[in-house]
């Protein structure tokens, strides 16, 4: 019996030195994204952590993927606790990713940058979001993508259209010979409110110009009073009006791309990711993009980001991930599973079809970006902005008071 | 006393049988109710470690500074009143009808129970769809009758987007409503019907005068039921529009939720649920009383 006692006393001391032993040399970090829609991203994102655990043995890298309100969810769970990620996804921007900064849940970054010379590897444009922060850069970019005018070549043609408009009056002479054609000129889906608010932020930047569109969007000055607001209001009545697929209120952006891919309309503002789809619908030849013709030289965009946790328990290692993600070997091996360009400017695009080249041109011509608004404003703000853009592109609202409206908002808030 | 005469206690047998639904009941409903109150008189973000007390701001807020409250709140009374007519009317109508021997009469009640079993934000999905105004069920239908004039942007238009999503809304109800209704038939007198019958009665005469006044106490209850569920509507408006057309169709319990899980203002959030708990509460205890006077009038 002794026997057996004493076995089962060393046998436990053993095990318990063991798991000491083994949580000594382990460290694990948690990276807490999205669950994708595309599997491909998944599953790429699996094996840059298990290759990262290989290269780095001892480091355990677990991906918890969620999906997107339960992601938001789970970080602000994760605030109030001393449990949570090491690294976090959330988008770029004041707005979004801003919000965890103003917080506190996000380590800033400049010792790492300057330590991995990350500045030297990443797409300026995509890096640019990590410095619009107070306190410091914040976040690494995940991915980087541009939204621009994609055009069905046949209608542009039927239209007498032979090339693309290089500032925005020629934009909307164009939408307005498309009209005359008979082809209504651009789609949007309403029930979605940031699909038609891309119209307005387009436009923005175009009556308002950098600083200006900046100032608005930063609330540093008045909706009410700046000229350039009303009139941007007035160019969304117009669209409104005349030149986007009615009804366009009742749908949402995958009705509206069916629209758009079945030639119901020419034109559609969308993403770098939209490619891809239209390759799945239909013959990427009959497509084209170009950028919206703002005249500011910024291109429309937004970034995904990675943000080191301050709750972090090993913020170095996180960080030692994150530039092992973000180097040009993982990144060219990855090319094309987040995204159709990488945030790694050293990253050689080879084989690409004409629309993914005419992206990476349009990657390499723009230096600056300006952002989604809602992505720009805090979320309450943006919520308004949606109303409002909704209300005049719906006919509900003069252009005139769309800007006081929303100011009146800004001003009471908290 | 011994164990045995306490637990032979009547008193004591109900508490011990009422007691796990208490503490269940007080941990997941009672506490986070009074959480939500408390919550309504503070500002948090949810990030914060701390939640700040404001007093009555957040009141004061919804009340004169938010420009959907409202909206929603008007909404809410719209969906409401509608509500109470029309899935208990449609519902009785159609208790009637296959309360009758008519062939086939287990199927139609099957049928039009059917979408009271489906999942809320699917019927959303399959009416949004239905809906669309290029290539929707109605559109198509409207279209090859040479009527496409008639077609409209219903869930994008702000005059009609409420309406269109009430017909969805009545189309998974209505089947609920007449299932109690049915059960409120099979207790009306025959005899009463057969003497009225005797007497002369036509039909209607023997609706109003015997089936109706004996449906009166599941009149009640279908109609108490409607309003509190009108009353929570959240799911169907959330699928179908979302609360747009730029807020045309914003419900109470939607915008709380907005405010609360979306735009994270927890204490404006709560602020609002607390008004739709007033309200809710405003109809329940009218109800509750009446059920106990019936009760003690039975007894």
């Amino acid at each position: 019996m002794r026997m057996i006692t004493n076995a089962l006393r060393t046998g436990t001391m053993l095990a318990t030195l063991a798991m000491c032993s083994g949580a000594a040399l382990a460290e694990d970090i948690t990276l807490w994204t999205l669950n994708f829609s595309s599997e491909a991203s998944n599953a790429a994102m699996q094996k840059i952590a298990s290759d990262f655990e290989a290269a780095n043995p001892g480091v355990n890298v677990e991906i918890v993927t969620r999906g997107v309100d339960d992601h938001k969810t789970a970080l602000r769970v994760a605030a109030g606790s001393d449990r949570g990620p090491d690294i976090f996804f959330s988008w770029a921007g004041l707005g979004l990713g801003g919000e965890y900064i103003k917080a506190g849940l996000s380590l800033p970054l400049d010792t790492y940058y300057a330590q991995y010379n990350w500045d030297d590897e990443l797409v300026p444009a995509a890096a640019s979001f990590s410095k619009i922060y107070e306190g410091g850069r914040h976040g690494v970019p995940f991915t980087f993508k541009g939204e621009a005018l994609y055009y069905n070549k046949a209608l542009f043609t039927q239209a007498g259209i032979t090339e693309a408009p290089k500032n925005y009056d020629e934009l909307v002479a164009d939408a307005e010979k498309l009209k005359t054609a008979g082809i209504p000129a651009i789609t949007f889906g309403g029930t979605v409110n940031w699909h038609l608010m891309r119209l307005m932020d387009v436009i923005l930047e175009s009556k308002c110009g950098i600083e200006k569109h900046d100032a608005l969007m930063n609330m540093k000055t008045s909706w009410k009073t700046e000229p350039c607001a009303a009139a941007s209001f007035a160019e969304l009545d117009t669209w409104s009006k005349n030149y986007i697929l009615s009804p366009f209120m009742g749908i949402d952006n995958a009705q509206s791309f069916n629209l758009f891919v079945g030639g119901r309309a020419a034109m559609m503002l969308e993403g770098d990711w939209l490619v891809q789809q239209l390759a799945e619908a239909g013959n990427l030849d009959d497509y084209d993009v170009f950028p919206f013709p703002t005249g500011t030289n910024r291109l429309y965009g937004f970034a995904e980001y990675h943000y080191i946790s301050s709750k972090s328990k090993n913020p170095d290692t996180a960080a030692k991930f994150l530039d092992y993600f973000m180097s040009t070997p993982v990144q060219q091996a990855s090319l094309g599973q987040f995204s159709t360009t990488s945030i790694n400017k050293n990253v050689a695009y080879k084989d690409l079809r004409p629309l993914d080249q005419k992206w990476v041109d349009i990657f390499n011509t723009f230096t600056q970006v300006y952002m989604n608004g809602d992505q720009a404003f805090p979320l309450d703000v943006t919520t308004e902005y949606f109303r409002v853009i909704n209300e005049v592109a719906s006919g509900n609202m003069a252009a005139a008071d769309a800007g006081g409206q929303l100011q009146t908002f800004i001003d009471n808030r908290r | 006393m011994t164990s045995r005469s306490i637990f032979s206690d009547q008193r004591t047998q109900a508490a011990m049988l009422i007691a796990p639904a208490i503490v269940i009941y007080a941990v997941f409903a009672i506490y986070p109710m009074l959480d939500v109150v408390t919550l309504s008189f503070q500002r948090w973000n949810g990030l914060d470690a701390t939640k700040e007390f404001v007093g009555f701001s957040n009141y004061v807020d919804i009340f004169s500074k938010d420009p959907v409250f409202w909206g929603a709140f008007r909404n809410t009374v719209i969906w409401t009143i509608l509500s109470t007519i029309f899935p208990p009317l449609v519902g009785l109508l159609l208790a009637l009808g296959v309360n009758q021997p008519v062939v086939g009469r287990n199927g139609l009640r099957a049928i039009f129970y059917l979408p009271v079993i489906i999942a809320p934000i699917a019927v959303a999905t399959m009416w949004r769809w239905m809906y669309d105004p290029f290539f929707g069920l109605f559109g198509q239908v409207l279209t090859s009758m040479g009527l496409q004039t008639w077609v409209q942007d219903w869930l994008g238009d702000r005059n009609i987007a409420l309406y269109s999503a009430f017909v969805a809304y009545l189309w998974q109800t209505v089947g609920f409503s007449m299932v109690l209704f049915l059960a409120g038939l099979q207790g009306v007198s025959k005899t009463l019907i057969e003497a009225a019958r005797i007497d002369g009665a036509g039909r209607w005469k023997v609706f109003r005068h015997v089936t109706f006044p004996a449906l009166k106490p599941t009149i009640t209850i279908v109609l108490v039921l409607a309003i509190i569920s009108s009353l929570k509507a959240f799911d169907i408006i959330y699928g179908l529009t979302g609360g747009g057309p730029a807020q045309s169709t914003q419900m109470l319990a939607l915008w709380a939720f907005t405010q609360s899980m979306q735009i994270f203002d927890f204490g404006r959030g709560s602020a609002i649920s607390v008004v739709l708990l007033l309200i809710t509460l405003s109809v329940i205890i009218p109800y509750l009383r009446w059920t106990r006077k019936s009760e003690e009038n039975e007894e």
